[in-house]
């Protein structure tokens, strides 16, 4: 309460300080989702570290190298020699020899672990996959975007007439659609119009050229991209078309047409920078969402991705997979907002720390 | 101080911290809203605090409302020290000092009746024994506010009444509890002129038949020029002259206040005059000016305003004003 | 951790009594209560309503899996010979209950932690929300996924896990709630009062906040049924509970693909839809009680000016040599579907002369911006010009087409509008928003430095420094707005500047500037200027003319002089007698009785008359019409009163 200085007396809380204090915040959320990674696998019944050991498909050195890869001889964190069930044990043990100690140490080397099913660092496997995910989220959060504005637009733009009505119930109808029944229809459809029924890459193409894997790869992408622009799409349609309709009915707006400019360049320089803003936000807020739905894409198209990954390892019950690919999701999701701060920053020159 | 000073302000400071001091920077910023007020109000009197926006006005209204702590000074109320309160003590003084608010669309809840609001007071501090005694308050309070005949108003929702008619709730509304002080916060800054008027003929009438004392804060000495007995005019949060409304008006002493009375406008064009139109504007009270804090914008600044903070110099008995041109 | 919904504004609903009223006008929102009626319907009743148990598997045989719809089966059998349609009604009693379930503890979680944060600040705001924001972040689906799979997935932990990862948005949503009711005078008032602050809390934040609670709650439902039916679909659903998800998870692995078997696919999906479009559009509807959006926006296409020169009858304007603008008997209604138009402005008609300065005056409400809107044909889509004209230089403003008027405005007739801070575009530069006037007027003008140069020129005519050029309006106090907004307004140099009650909301010795400014400009430059406010103060400075306005129509209009000192319309004598005059102290004032007319509640007769003190019986059943008066040496004296007609 009480009286705040007004913007212009507070010049030094300019972009730069804005920028810090969202990365301070960033690293901190990752801090968070390190730790929680770590308690959820130990914590939970299913610990996975123990019933890894105890999984048929190990030799006994494999499980031998499990041990000694995460302590599981050691405490889970000092004073606590195990947490299920929760037993306080003695304090002597050095922190550095816990198994949080160990399992922090592992993550710095970028190590996660050996994945049960595959017999591989899981690492590795990830890695291969991250960009499988990179490429359908990048295609179709593009698409998405781009059909979300547009349609956004002319839906307010022409608001109160059957273009606004007919853009407004597609875009709450494809909100509602769930994401992965939506694959299966389209996959449905698609596998009697000739479209590949999954995967990537057509078997036995590496012995292609690189053109034809490449529109192979391609081909492959299409009914998951589409999946993908269709749900999102509805909801930044949606998002863009109230925005836009609040800023159409700004006063600025009307002094921009007492200008004399035209219907165009009203909406060209005056009304789709600011009506983006909230869009921004929004998929920022968003990119967490954004993973669920690739989880169900990816499942349903098998596509080889991270989302896939993770379908994969619930159901084979492999989790160094399970808990390695969770955080380099929550990580890559957390960069990500960090970058949509940033551009909103360089959109709107009135942010500022709250 | 003589016992009809009910309501005495003495050196009152309030800083708000402009920027917290963080790991960064430790040296931690201040705006000075009030840097130092005094003034003593008697019974039944009009007093109007006169400046233009970020001269801490509001901020002075908010520290003798209680709803802020000060930082430095001492505030009394009948001979009580009111400075620092705990919550039971400023309770129980609420009765006595009321407040209304620039904005009628603003200070009343969109959810309530008209009845719910004027009644609320009565039921937070537990007056009246039963509903017939706090109806009949009510009543009272909302004829007294020009609320007449009150049944029509009663069930009716803020939304449904006109920008006047709202002020009269909120004043109705602070009348239910009979205080004593009645703090009027840039009252009709927001109404049309033709409703103004009322509003004011209201007050005046209130302080004649309900003996009520009044703080009017404005920004426009115009609109209380008739009706205030003394008039305090504040600069950068500070009072720079003080004075019964006619010393301020005819006798007018600080270049400030000078400059105040000569923009208001008159609706005469055969009484067209010269302004003396202030350039810039008030500056930020985060780093203020050195010396005398008017000098940056004052006409009539000489060398020795830019080193020297001017005392206050007494006129008369009543008229005091802070400006080195009248140190002899 | 991702409910979709624009942040919904700090509006304050209007009470509830009319709650039903509004929602029914939403279509959509109906339709949403339809949908969701009918599947709980469903819900409930299905065991009496379906035709099979699916629980049990008496008569199904080997023939039985994958078969198409038939009157046996309507939706077909699924991989187990089992009837989907009946799978579907009991599929519908595990969405709704985790979905409801669910949203209850999320709501519960969000809505506590935003409204604590929200009113207590400081430090517990803090903490709560960086957790918030954590949370925020942290992708939810794949921890769901996680926590189920590590956790026994019956449908008591699902609801559990979706309910405990689902309150971020509405904590947001809630805590944003909470701060802008919390920084609303009435809970200031409150304070004052001696109210403490759990009668705050109950008495003016939760009323205000509870409606975007309900909304979210029916947006987090939605959300809550399409994160369990993705967790079946995984196979992390209860195997004991059958759902929309875990049908589709049977049918998608067991084969429903290949062989061709649609109704096993499309049957649950179409539930799933259901209820989320249910939820969605009941969402709509709410949103369209609690934050009603403004029908229009200032870029739907106008109405076509009707002119009807018959019906105009005799101009009352005494005809000036070569006015710069003439206005002729203009009239504009507000046309309002199902209802008669109102008539905002009637029969108004003035002249304007290179350099004069006229003042237009009227309290809120009486149509002076309307008018001022109607002569650069920017009235609002429901405005409508329906008799008179604008002249100017020669050429009639209300019959030009779109192009022809947009090569006016501005270029002629610019306007500084009442409130800069809205009329500003936020996000731009304020030299860029007055270089783009040039751009657009003066095709001519090089683009280069020296249209810089003209930018920082005007902005030194209104006394802004050439460094705050690079500014944007935020930076800028409410002074300086108004001065960039009349510097925007002769970046073309136009032959007339409207000004839209410039000085409204402005310090007295901000106003005296601005007033000063307005008034060396016109001198400098020749600039005609009409000027509108609502304070007869203002105008006696430095207007030329004036033209008095009550209800849409012209009171007065004379001479300054004459307005002042020789006034003949009552409604101008009371207004100069509410006014205080400080060179008269201590005269009480005398105010106006009552409130102006609404326009859609116009009086049948003189529209003052019900606050005139000197209305007779004709006034209140006959409009007065203008008088010319030829009793004063001013070049015109019009007013509208029946006591002139009596005189006369």
């Amino acid at each position: 309460m009480g009286v705040r200085p007004p913007a212009q007396w507070s010049k030094s809380l300019n972009r730069w300080l804005y920028i810090r204090n969202k990365a301070g915040r960033s690293f901190f959320t990752i801090l968070f989702v390190v730790v929680l990674n770590f308690f959820l696998f130990r914590v939970l019944p299913g610990d996975p570290a123990r019933q890894g050991i105890r999984d048929p498909r190990l030799t006994q050195e494999a499980i031998e190298a499990i041990r000694v890869r995460f302590g599981l001889d050691k405490p889970v964190i000092n004073c606590i020699q195990t947490v299920n069930p929760l037993r306080f044990g003695s304090c002597e043990v050095n922190p550095l020899e816990t198994q949080f100690f160990i399992y922090v140490k592992n993550l710095t080397r970028g190590e996660l672990g050996i994945s049960f099913y595959y017999n591989r660092p899981v690492s590795d496997i990830l890695g291969e996959r991250l960009w499988n995910t990179v490429l359908l989220i990048g295609g179709g959060q593009i698409l998405s975007i781009i059909v979300g504005v547009v349609f956004g637009v002319m839906a307010a733009w022409k608001a109160r007439t059957s273009v606004d009505y007919g853009a407004l119930i597609t875009g709450l109808v494809a909100w509602s659609l769930p994401t992965f029944w939506l694959g299966i229809i389209l996959l449905f459809w698609g596998s009697s119009h000739g479209f590949p029924i999954g995967g990537k890459a057509t078997p036995g193409m590496s012995s292609y050229p690189f053109m034809t894997q490449f529109t192979d790869v391609l081909w492959h992408l299409v009914l998951p991209t589409l999946t993908y622009t269709i749900v999102f799409m509805g909801e930044y349609m949606l998002i863009m078309r109230s925005s836009l309709l609040d800023v159409l009915s700004e006063d600025y707006i009307l002094t921009a047409k007492a200008k004399g400019l035209s219907t165009f360049q009203i909406l060209k320089d005056h009304a789709l920078k600011n009506g983006m803003l909230p869009l921004v936000t929004i998929i920022a807020i968003n990119l967490g969402f954004t993973v669920g739905g690739v989880i169900q894409i990816e499942s349903v198209f098998s596509w080889p991705g991270l989302g896939g990954a993770l379908f994969e390892a619930v159901s084979r019950r492999d989790f160094p997979i399970l808990q390695g690919g969770f955080l380099l999701i929550a990580i890559s999701v957390i960069l990500a907002n960090f970058i949509a701060d940033l551009l909103y920053s360089y959109l709107d020159p009135r942010v500022q720390i709250e | 101080m003589s016992k009809d000073h009910f309501l005495e302000v003495r050196g009152l400071k309030k800083y708000f911290d402009a920027d917290r001091p963080s790991f960064f920077s430790r040296e931690a910023r201040h705006v000075h809203a009030v840097d130092g007020v005094d003034f003593q109000l008697r019974h039944s009197e009009v007093i109007a605090l006169v400046g233009e926006s970020g001269c801490g006005k509001s901020t002075l209204a908010l520290l003798l409302m209680g709803l802020e702590e000060p930082t430095e000074g001492y505030i009394s109320f009948e001979g009580r020290d009111i400075t620092h309160l705990n919550d039971n003590e400023r309770k129980g003084l609420r009765r006595k000092i009321q407040m209304i608010f620039q904005d009628p669309y603003e200070s009343l809840n969109p959810t309530q009746t008209i009845e719910e609001i004027i009644n609320e007071p009565l039921v937070v501090h537990g007056i009246g024994n039963n509903k017939i005694e706090r109806d009949e308050r009510v009543k009272k309070a909302m004829e007294d506010s020009g609320l007449k005949p009150a049944e029509v108003y009663l069930q009716r929702f803020p939304h449904e009444l006109s920008g006047g008619q709202r002020q009269r709730v909120v004043i109705a509304a602070a009348l239910v509890l009979e205080p004593e002080i009645l703090l009027a916060d840039e009252p009709v800054s927001m109404l049309d002129v033709s409703i103004r008027a009322e509003i004011i003929n209201l007050l005046a009438e209130l302080r004649i038949t309900r003996q009520i004392a009044v703080i009017f804060i404005t920004h426009d000495l115009g609109s209380v020029g008739f009706f205030a007995d003394r008039v305090a005019v504040m600069y950068l949060g500070r009072i720079v002259e003080i004075g019964t409304m006619l010393e301020v008006l005819e006798k007018t002493q600080h270049p400030y206040t000078k400059a105040l009375i000569s923009v208001i406008p008159v609706p005469n064009p055969r009484l067209r005059h010269e302004r003396i139109i202030l350039q810039g504007e008030t500056p930020n009270p985060i780093d203020l000016p050195s010396g005398c804090r008017f000098h940056p914008r004052c006409p009539l600044a000489i060398a020795t305003c830019k080193v020297s903070d001017p005392p206050f110099i007494t006129l008369s008995k009543t008229h005091q004003a802070a400006c080195l041109l009248l140190v002899k | 951790m991702s409910i979709q919904t624009v942040e919904v504004k700090a509006k304050v609903p209007s009470p509830s009594t009319n709650f039903w009223q509004t929602y029914r006008q939403s279509k959509l929102g109906i339709a949403g209560l339809v949908l969701l009626l009918v599947i709980t319907v469903i819900a409930i009743f299905a065991p009496v309503l379906s035709p099979y148990d699916p629980k049990s598997s008496a008569g199904v045989g080997a023939g039985q899996v994958y078969n198409p719809p038939s009157a046996a089966h309507w939706l077909g059998t699924d991989d187990a010979g089992r009837d989907v349609f009946s799978n579907f009604m009991y599929g519908a009693r595990v969405s709704l209950l985790v979905g409801f379930f669910a949203s209850f503890i999320s709501v519960g979680i969000g809505g506590t932690i935003g409204i604590v944060a929200g009113y207590y600040g400081g430090r517990v705001e803090n903490i709560l929300m960086r957790f918030t924001d954590t949370m925020l972040v942290i992708p939810d689906l794949p921890l769901i996924v996680v926590i189920v799979a590590l956790t026994k997935p019956s449908l008591l932990n699902i609801i559990f896990v979706i309910g405990i990862f689902g309150w971020t948005t509405t904590a947001r949503m809630v805590r944003s709630q909470t701060l802008a009711v919390k920084s609303r005078k009435f809970v200031l008032r409150a304070r004052a009062i001696g109210a403490g602050r759990r009668h705050i809390i109950r008495h003016h934040i939760l009323p205000l906040v509870m409606p975007i609670l309900v909304v979210q709650a029916v947006l987090v439902v939605s959300v809550a049924v399409l994160n369990e039916s993705t967790l079946s679909f995984l196979g992390l659903g209860d195997p004991t509970a059958l759902s929309w998800g875990q049908m589709l998870n049977y049918a998608f692995a067991r084969g429903a693909m290949s062989t061709g078997a649609w109704w096993a696919l499309v049957a649950p999906g179409i539930g799933i839809i259901w209820v989320v479009l249910g939820l969605t559009l009941v969402g709509q509807g709410l949103e369209h009680v609690l934050n009603p959006r403004l029908d229009t926006h200032h870029l739907m296409p106008g109405r076509p000016v009707v002119v009807n020169h018959e019906a105009s009858g005799e101009s009352e304007n005494p005809t000036e040599k070569n006015p710069l603008l003439e206005v002729r008997n203009l009239s504009i209604n507000y046309i309002n579907e199902g209802k008669p138009p109102a008539r905002a402005v009637e029969n108004i008609s003035f002249t304007l002369k290179e350099g004069e300065l006229i003042g237009l005056v009227g309290e809120s409400g009486c149509g002076k911006t309307t008018l001022m809107l109607a002569l650069l044909r920017l009235l609002p889509s429901a405005g409508q010009i329906v008799n008179g004209q604008v002249i100017f230089s020669g050429k009639d403003l209300t019959a030009l087409n779109e192009q022809e008027i947009n090569a006016v405005r501005w270029k002629d007739i610019s306007i500084v509008f009442q409130g800069a801070m809205n009329a500003l575009n936020p996000v731009r530069t304020v030299g860029d928003q007055i270089a783009e006037a040039i751009i657009k007027h003066m095709p001519g003008f090089p683009r280069d430095q020296r249209l810089q140069e003209r930018v920082i020129e005007l902005l030194d005519l209104v006394g802004i420094a050439a460094d705050h050029k690079e500014h944007y309006p935020h930076q800028y106090s409410g002074g300086m707005r108004q001065r960039a907004m009349i510097a925007m307004a002769l970046a073309c140099n136009p032959q007339i500047i409207i000004a839209d009650e410039p000085t409204t909301a402005l310090d007295v010795m901000i106003q005296a500037q601005i007033l000063e400014l307005l008034d060396s400009l016109r001198k400098k430059l020749g600039l005609a200027i009409i000027f509108v406010t609502h304070d007869l103060g203002v105008v006696a400075e430095i207007c030329d003319k004036v033209l008095v306005m009550y209800g849409g129509v012209t009171a007065e209009y004379a001479d300054v002089d004459i307005i002042y000192n020789e006034s003949r319309h009552p409604y101008t004598q009371e207004l100069l007698k509410a006014f205080p005059d400080l060179t008269k102290p201590k005269k009480k004032l005398s105010s106006i009785p009552g409130y102006p007319p609404r326009l859609d509640a116009l009086p049948i007769g003189c529209r003052f008359a019900p606050r005139c003190r000197l209305a007779f019986a004709r006034c209140h059943t006959e409009q007065p019409l203008l008088q010319k008066l030829n009793d004063s040496q001013s070049a015109v004296h019009i007013a509208s009163c029946h006591l002139l007609e009596v005189s006369k």
